[in-house]
């Protein structure tokens, strides 16, 4: 069985493998089981679809010829075949009915996360994924970070362009990994050509389903539901890596976790604040508030030269905590920790000639969040 | 404003009523008031189509900025913000402004005269159906000139996109949809009390030309499903404006249920935008093989088939928004069993051409680019509607190549053999051949370089309706890119030809083809503002 | 009756033979062929979702 599937895909894949430049013809065949048994079902469609193609232009193209009117063809007047009509529909059918069967048997597989060895929720969000490794206490944000000038053209892109993250979705190979997806705004869908895992993110709603990886890699993806602005700049990267390599990568950023959540508790130096707010804010609030704070007004407010933010520091903080109802502006109580929210708020206070030499502490933030 | 028909023609007078001069009219209303109140069903189908093709145009230049922005990775034209706008505001135009008034175009001005009726049933209602028309897509084309800009959610406007995130100008979007929608409810009732009710005495609803038949369907489809869009826009409208929760998990609502709504009007809405034109080429394919259509019967059948399984898949649009397994299966094989009966029709065509005699006039080359290329177009259905196989193309290019082949090599060509075939009927001319030739080539060379090479660009892994992209997708981008301008640019040869034909041309007799054969090739070419005043003797042909 | 549903079905499928047709068409009992349209519709969608069921299962 495992023979003929390897058969199958050598002999489907072979027309593909005229060499062109490095972009890619067809859909992968990916490194999942699943990916695989899609790409057969896809090629398997694909070949019947051009054979009744043949048969049918074929018949058409030779009707064209050989019964045109100028070369003398006198019209017959059949207009009826009973038997030839019930044939060519019964036919159809019972192809679809053949297609039906290995269809259906993949789309159960892929309906059943049960067993699974770790779970993952994916959060979609305006404009980029949250992962969180449930039972592990690590999440982070996963944000666009191709550089803004190479979007606009001012610098050569790389080869990557518009699919590099600063946090990749880090995944064991050979566990079966369990996806929980849903979304904290409006409907997302994350995706990985290379796992055939694709799924939409419904605003309060949990969408369940899982892969279990070959091959490490690094597999990329982007979001496939239109969600507004930046719906083309929230790309997936997986880095999918070794069972040991996993383990002990998991274990550091447990972690570092820990370390961070006792990092709310000390004094924070202006410096260091200011380092990981330009951080925060490149990764996360530069879509809408732009580089250099301009921000794109109505929509996006100024940060740079914002009267209001200057003056008013609670007000400042309470916005970025708990969002602007009505607004775009999201609360980031959930999404950032309270050392991120520190540091991105005394870092736009005191950027671009804002310079209120204030310094918000993550403790006094973690105390407001808690409220 | 375009002289149509010409005023040297006679108002009156039909081939069976030389007798008799029905005169119903006291005065008629000179310049633009003529057409403001016509209640003619072929000046109101000229209405239809000439708002048609200039909305055609308004899509289209859309589709350019959204075509020019993507020839090359990186953003140069326009920002993201905008270009969503541009691809919503595309798609709602083509298909609410364009597709489906040509269609009720073609259906006013032919149906009465292949039925052997002096008009529509609802004369009036007619008039009002076609202004409802202007008003709603001014208002609709309004709000990109709205602070905030205008729909940017995508013609399919899922929730809580186009509800809790969406710019100001939704709820006149809502209301645009809402008159366009009343509008085809009426038209079609129009349609179906005119094709009951009025057909000329011994034309049995079987001797009843394909394009009549399926224009009867098409209407009931209409009927089942505006007002479900209606009331789908109705609770968007509540939902953003009075509070309400219908598509907001967080007040204990679904957006979920937003697409079943959504699909359950959006799947009928393709059939309605396909069925007309298998009318037509049903009528053209006849006439150029001079050769009846093979299996009319089936045909009809097939038809009534498509419509009735076209309620039954709405959620293969949705194969990927957490349906239960069982859900999902149903719909797999519901979608996979329609792929029947729309086979079965292709099939019949090509029949039809066996063993006829064949002649490649400009509607015939135009009717058998529809054949091939709608079936590669039903290829890509096919593929697409195997779910597992449809959690890689959804949302991706490859879903964009299906339906636009679909319904531009599709519809829109049915669209332009139906203007070819009867605008001599319309004129009193035919359509210069030679122009129209370069005009049927450069389209085909057109659609194709545009639409082909998306195919790959969605199986290679390029996500729908993103104003920027991996530099992987860049070649297929550019190709399409310059296959849309190019389609773009030879549309105006459309308009050249339209537009020289109703001046002039080779003089068209009644029956301005050797192999027509319905009623409509009995009157006079141009036909006469009013035809069929007194009912025709209405023979049976040997079908 | 039966010959109703045998059209009825024949329409299902979208294959039906002229003569036939002409039978049908001439008929005194449309009411007929609706009632029939309606259940094989109906038994038609039920026998789809029974073999989802049955293929989810199974």
């Amino acid at each position: 069985m495992r023979a003929l599937r390897y058969w199958s895909t050598y002999i489907a894949v072979l027309p593909f493998l005229v060499p062109t430049a490095s972009y890619a013809w067809n859909m992968p065949i990916g490194v999942t089981d699943v990916s695989g048994d899609i790409y057969r079902l896809h090629m398997t469609i694909f070949w019947i679809c051009v054979a009744i193609g043949l048969l049918v232009f074929g018949a058409m193209f030779y009707s064209l010829f050989r019964y045109r009117h100028a070369k003398g063809a006198k019209a017959a007047h059949f207009h009826e075949n009973t038997l030839v009509e019930v044939l060519w529909t019964a036919i159809p059918v019972l192809i679809l009915v053949a297609m039906a069967v290995p269809a259906t048997a993949t789309l159960k597989q892929m309906y059943d996360p049960s067993d699974a060895d770790l779970d993952v929720m994916i959060t979609g969000q305006q404009w980029r994924w949250r992962y969180e490794y449930m039972g592990e206490n690590v999440a982070f944000t996963s944000s666009l970070s191709t550089p803004r000038v190479q979007i606009s053209g001012e610098e050569k892109r790389g080869e990557t362009y518009l699919l590099d993250v600063d946090n990749p979705l880090v995944l064991p190979v050979n566990r079966k990994v369990r996806f929980l997806m849903t979304s904290d705004d409006v409907i997302h869908s994350w995706w990985v050509p290379e796992l055939a895992v694709k799924q939409d993110a419904v605003p309060g709603f949990i969408n369940e389903n899982w892969v279990r990886i070959n091959e490490p890699g690094i597999y990329r993806g982007q979001c496939a539901e239109l969600c507004g602005m930046d719906h083309g700049f929230m790309p997936v990267v997986v880095h999918a890596i070794e069972e040991k390599a996993f383990d002990e990568w998991i274990a550091e950023r447990k972690a570092a976790a820990e370390k961070e959540i006792s990092g709310i508790d000390r004094d924070w130096k202006l410096a260091e604040l200011m380092e990981r707010g330009q951080a925060t804010y490149e990764a996360i609030c530069v879509s809408c508030h732009q580089p250099g704070g301009k921000g794109s007004p109505p929509a996006f407010p100024a940060l740079a030269g914002n009267e209001q933010l200057i003056a008013d520091q609670a007000w400042h903080l309470d916005r970025v905590i708990n969002g602007v109802s009505g607004a775009a502006m999201p609360a980031f109580r959930d999404t950032l920790n309270p050392v991120e929210i520190a540091a991105v708020v005394t870092y736009t206070r005191n950027a671009w000639g804002n310079d209120t030499g204030d310094v918000v502490q993550p403790s006094v933030v973690a105390e407001q969040v808690d409220q | 404003m375009a002289k149509l028909p010409p005023k040297s023609m006679p108002l009156h007078s039909t081939p069976a009523a030389a007798d008799g001069q029905l005169n119903t009219h006291t005065a008629l209303p000179k310049g633009v008031m003529r057409w403001v109140l016509t209640t003619n069903h072929k000046e109101i189908g000229t209405l239809y189509l000439l708002f048609s093709l200039s909305m055609f145009f308004v899509g289209g230049v859309f589709a350019l900025v959204v075509r020019a922005e993507l020839f090359q990775p990186g953003l140069q034209l326009i920002d993201p913000e905008f270009f969503n706008q541009m691809t919503t505001m595309h798609g709602l135009i083509m298909v609410f402004a364009a597709v489906m008034p040509a269609f009720t175009g073609l259906a006013n001005w032919m149906i009465p005269l292949q039925i052997g009726a002096p008009d529509m049933a609802l004369p009036r209602l007619n008039n009002f159906s076609f202004w409802l028309l202007p008003v709603a897509f001014t208002l609709l084309l309004s709000t990109l000139l709205m602070p905030g800009g205008g729909p940017n959610f995508g013609w399919t406007f899922y929730a809580p996109l186009s509800t809790t995130y969406a710019p100001a100008s939704t709820t006149f979007f809502i209301l645009a949809i809402h008159i366009a929608g009343i509008s085809s409810i009426l038209g079609a009732i129009n349609i179906i009390a005119t094709i009951l009710n009025m057909r000329a005495p011994g034309m049995r609803l079987m001797d009843m030309p394909l394009f009549v038949w399926t224009w009867l369907i098409t209407a009931f489809l209409l009927i089942a499903v505006m007002p479900v869009l209606a009331g789908v826009i109705t609770m968007m409208l509540m939902d953003i404006n009075f509070g309400t929760n219908f598509f907001n998990a967080a007040g204990g609502g679904d957006p979920v249920l937003f697409q079943h709504l959504f699909w359950f009007f959006g799947h009928p809405e393709v059939y309605i935008m396909i069925l007309p034109a298998f009318g037509i080429v049903s009528a053209i394919i006849p006439t150029f093989a001079r050769k009846p259509l093979f299996g009319y019967t089936s045909m009809v059948y097939a038809t009534a088939a498509i419509a009735l399984l076209s309620f039954l898949v709405w959620a293969h649009h949705m194969f990927l928004v957490g349906l239960p397994l069982v859900a999902e299966l149903f719909f797999m094989y519901s979608t996979m069993l329609i792929a029947v009966p729309t086979g079965v029709k292709v099939f019949n065509w090509v029949t039809t051409l066996f063993r006829g005699s064949i002649s490649f006039e400009p509607p015939m080359l135009f009717a058998l680019a529809f054949v091939v290329l709608f079936t590669i177009g039903g290829f890509s259905g096919i593929m697409l509607a195997i779910a597992p196989a449809d959690f890689q193309y959804h949302d991706t290019y490859f879903v964009v190549a299906h339906f636009h082949y679909v319904l531009v090599p599709g519809a829109i060509f049915a669209i332009m053999a139906g203007a070819y075939y009867w605008l001599p009927k319309w004129t009193g001319h035919y359509p210069n051949e030679r122009l129209a030739q370069w005009h049927f080539w450069l389209s085909v060379i057109g659609v194709n370089l545009t639409f082909f090479p998306m195919h790959f660009a969605g199986l290679a892994g390029m996500p729908r309706r993103i104003p920027d992209y991996a530099l992987q997708f860049a070649d297929f981008n550019m190709v399409s890119s310059i296959g849309a301008f190019f389609f773009g640019t030879s549309q105006l040869l459309f308009v050249i030809v339209v537009v020289i034909c109703v001046r002039g041309g080779k003089k068209a007799p009644a029956k301005a083809w050797e192999g027509a054969e319905d009623l409509e090739w009995s009157v006079p070419s141009p036909a006469p503002l009013h035809t069929f005043e007194r009912p025709p003797k209405f023979e049976r042909s040997t079908s | 009756m039966w010959r109703v549903i045998k059209s009825v079905l024949a329409a299902l499928i979208g294959v039906q033979k002229n003569q036939q047709r002409e039978e049908d068409f001439s008929s005194n009992k449309p009411l007929a062929f609706v009632v029939a349209a309606v259940t094989v519709t109906l038994i038609f969608v039920l026998v789809l979702i029974g073999i989802a069921l049955l293929a989810a299962q199974g």
